[in-house]
């Protein structure tokens, strides 16, 4: 070793050319190689378990698609036409309004903080060592909107001609948002401005969704729109229509890829802090979703909006013991308008069911709109319950704090329930749908974490802990319970009493901390 | 160091706002090369969020910052290869070695064959026993040096340091008040924000002393 002469000395000849991207990767991939811990076989074992899964998941969607697909072509009623007429108008804004929401929320380009430090500070090529991550994101997002493309038109009983050529438009279109969303990465004041496009594309997809909820009833339409569906579907070889959505399609592609290219010449104007931020976020939602944990998914969400606020203006608490919580609770909630603003506009959810005529899903519908609205306003009982820290300071039991902690979100579900009452239909399968949110929102927000310090279970994947894989369905299993009496039709008493006394179970019981 | 050499870094009228809540003020300061600008005050006066909107991890609100004359900018290739930077960022690859961050680091500002800087600047900060070692094995002071050691293994005309003291120990301190002390005389340009203020005393030539804003 020829160290220890003293303390280093900079000396400029050291440093001549600036690696390429492609040769320093080349150099981290060597040295990783060396302290690999796993044979080649272990992990193409691994690649073969993933590649199975995904054929065999595949293979099975793909069928029940191709089975649901060929039932709706030859579905004459009303509904169907109602669907078929009304959801590409409400499905199409939505999902770009969606892909731009996320991936400006995860760069859309992004990187680890350790690349951000050890690679995007140095003066190799930025654009040169963000291309991977780059072409990553714009896959994803196209085979993202093929696929969903491609269902959604099939589950609308299309000919697959015209889903491929709406699996290839969406897919399109969505790869257009991503590098416009890659473009307005660049600077601050784009982003803004692209937030600002993603709200009105979400309120462009509330309006058909409105106009399906309170369309007058069946009989003035049944014959129009069912006669103009099929009247496209009987036609031999191309209508004029298809022709034109071809056209369009290619275009789209053409627009798409053009675009593509030249974003990935700009990627050297992105600021690394940008990119870190997306990679933090990311690496927080692997850990999240790796422990199968929907309710942490959301915490690494609002954690990262509340870090960007950063400031707010502090409010006096009024009332002691538990009024001087519902107080704080109350302000804290109303601390995020756009949560209730999105709670309100989820009320569209039941009606659109309603509007389009399945009467007998409008329930459960309902309750899972229900379910997102409210459960963001539990965020302070989830805090609670993975905080033994912070209820100790409160003073309080936690079977106590969580019924306290429940009273704002509670009341806010009555409110929300009473507003869904004309599409639901009676005022005992309203109450059914309220307790099944109430119930199955507080039993997610105190639910706790997978624990892999206790015993764990041998699987495939290796050691984990028990109860991993029921995690996502936690609060979800109160509602169908709640609901349960409403779909199995029982009388209006079994409606009344099971939610009851689900709702009188879970608040009584204390909720188990980590 | 002559004292009408160019400003390595000059920052005029620098303003930052968290919301609508002034952080900085009409901050305005020169540094030379072979100069050390210690930033002083209490938690909360924003010491690291000038730091931040010099190496733009925050953007201020108004204000100037130049570096050798032009407006500094981190995507820049020159502002990337001459400003070595140590704020609360650092993170490290979980499975490359301390000595394999350094070598890294050294090949990408261009050094092809970086191994004799790397064990001779792992053993100047005290690392060379813990060069094998995992990221994840190493304490919180030894991730520290290793920190600090980024700076030592690429060019830099400027250094911007962030609490470089703290987690070391009262040995680690002292090596560092010399370091920087060397690191002046070679002409490196040093601003620093510090709570110690015998390596303030020790290594600044100016201090800017930041109050929080009402």
């Amino acid at each position: 070793m020829s160290a220890a002469d003293g303390p280093v000395r900079f000396d400029p000849s050291d440093f001549g050319t600036i690696p390429s991207s492609r040769a320093l990767r080349s150099w981290m991939r060597t040295t990783r190689r060396q302290h690999a811990d796993r044979s080649f076989w272990e992990i193409f074992e691994d690649v073969y378990l993933v590649l199975f899964t995904l054929a065999m998941v595949g293979a099975t969607g793909g069928n029940v698609v191709r089975h649901l697909n060929s039932n709706a072509a030859t579905c004459t009623s009303w509904t169907c036409g109602q669907l078929t007429s009304w959801l590409p108008w409400i499905v199409m804004p939505l999902l770009l309004a969606t892909t731009i929401r996320v991936l400006l929320a995860v760069g859309p380009v992004s990187a680890s903080r350790a690349t951000g430090f050890w690679l995007l500070a140095t003066p190799v090529n930025r654009a040169s060592l963000l291309r991977p991550a780059y072409r990553l994101v714009i896959a994803s997002v196209a085979v993202i909107g093929v696929v969903a493309g491609a269902v959604i038109w099939a589950l609308l009983g299309e000919p697959w001609f015209d889903v491929i050529e709406a699996a290839v438009l969406i897919g399109a279109l969505l790869v257009c948002a991503a590098v416009a969303t890659v473009w307005a990465q660049q600077t601050t004041r784009r982003s803004k401005w692209a937030l600002r496009v993603s709200d009105v594309l979400l309120a462009a997809a509330v309006i058909p969704a409105v106009f399906l909820a309170f369309r007058p009833g069946e009989d003035r339409f049944t014959n129009h729109i069912i006669t103009s569906t099929f009247t496209v579907r009987d036609a031999g070889g191309l209508t004029s229509g298809q022709l034109y959505l071809l056209l369009l399609c290619a275009m789209a592609v053409v627009v798409g890829v053009v675009l593509a290219v030249l974003a990935s010449r700009t990627l050297d104007r992105l600021g690394r802090i940008s990119v870190i931020a997306g990679g933090e976020l990311l690496a927080g939602l692997a850990g999240a979703a790796s422990s199968l944990d929907v309710s942490m998914l959301g915490d690494v969400i609002a954690g990262r909006h509340w870090r960007l606020k950063g400031r707010v203006r502090s409010r006096r608490g009024r009332g002691a013991d538990g009024a001087a919580i519902v107080h704080r609770e109350f302000h804290r909630i109303l601390r995020w308008p756009r949560r209730i603003a999105v709670a309100f506009g989820l009320l569209v959810v039941p009606y659109a069911v309603h509007g389009a005529g399945f009467h007998v899903l409008v329930p459960i519908a309902a309750a899972i709109a229900g379910f997102i609205a409210v459960r963001p306003m539990l965020d302070g009982l989830r805090t609670a319950c993975r905080s033994t820290g912070l209820v100790r300071a409160l003073g309080w039991d936690l079977r106590e704090l969580r019924v306290v902690m429940a009273v704002v979100p509670g009341l806010f579900t009555i409110v929300w329930a009473a507003c869904a009452y004309p599409a639901v239909g009676s005022a005992t399968s309203s109450f059914a749908v309220a307790a099944a949110v109430i119930s199955g929102t507080v039993r997610q927000a105190s639910a706790r974490p997978p624990s892999y310090a206790g015993p764990l279970v041998t699987s495939p994947m290796g050691a984990i802990p028990p109860g991993l894989f029921s995690q996502p369905a936690r609060g979800f299993d109160l509602l169908v319970l709640c609901l349960a009496p409403v779909l199995f039709n029982l009388s209006s008493l079994w409606v009344v009493v099971i939610p009851s006394v689900v709702l009188m179970l879970m608040f009584a019981v204390r909720p188990k901390t980590a | 160091m002559s004292k009408k050499a160019a400003p390595r870094l000059a920052v005029t009228d620098l303003q930052h706002k968290y919301g609508d809540r002034p952080v900085i003020e009409g901050l305005t300061f020169t540094l030379r090369a072979g100069q050390a600008i210690a930033l002083v005050g209490p938690n909360g006066a924003g010491k690291t969020t000038v730091l931040k909107c010099i190496v733009g991890a925050a953007e201020p609100a108004a204000g100037k910052i130049l570096l050798d004359g032009l407006p500094i900018d981190e995507r820049a290739e020159a502002v990337r290869r001459d400003v070595a930077t140590l704020l609360d960022d650092l993170d490290f690859f979980p499975d490359l070695t301390a000595a394999e961050h350094l070598d890294l680091l050294a090949r990408a500002h261009g050094n092809s064959s970086p191994e004799d800087l790397v064990d001779t600047t792992l053993h100047d900060i005290g690392l060379l026993p813990a060069a094998d070692q995992l990221p994840g094995s190493l304490s919180s002071g030894q991730r520290r040096r290793l920190a600090l050691a980024t700076a030592l293994v690429r060019p830099r005309k400027l250094m911007v340091l962030d609490e470089p003291e703290a987690r070391l120990d009262t040995g680690g301190v002292q090596w560092l008040s010399d370091r920087l002390l060397e690191e002046k005389k070679s002409g490196t340009a040093i601003l620093f924000a510090s709570h110690d203020p015998a390596l303030v005393e020790t290594v600044a030539d100016s201090v800017v002393t930041l109050t929080p804003l009402p």
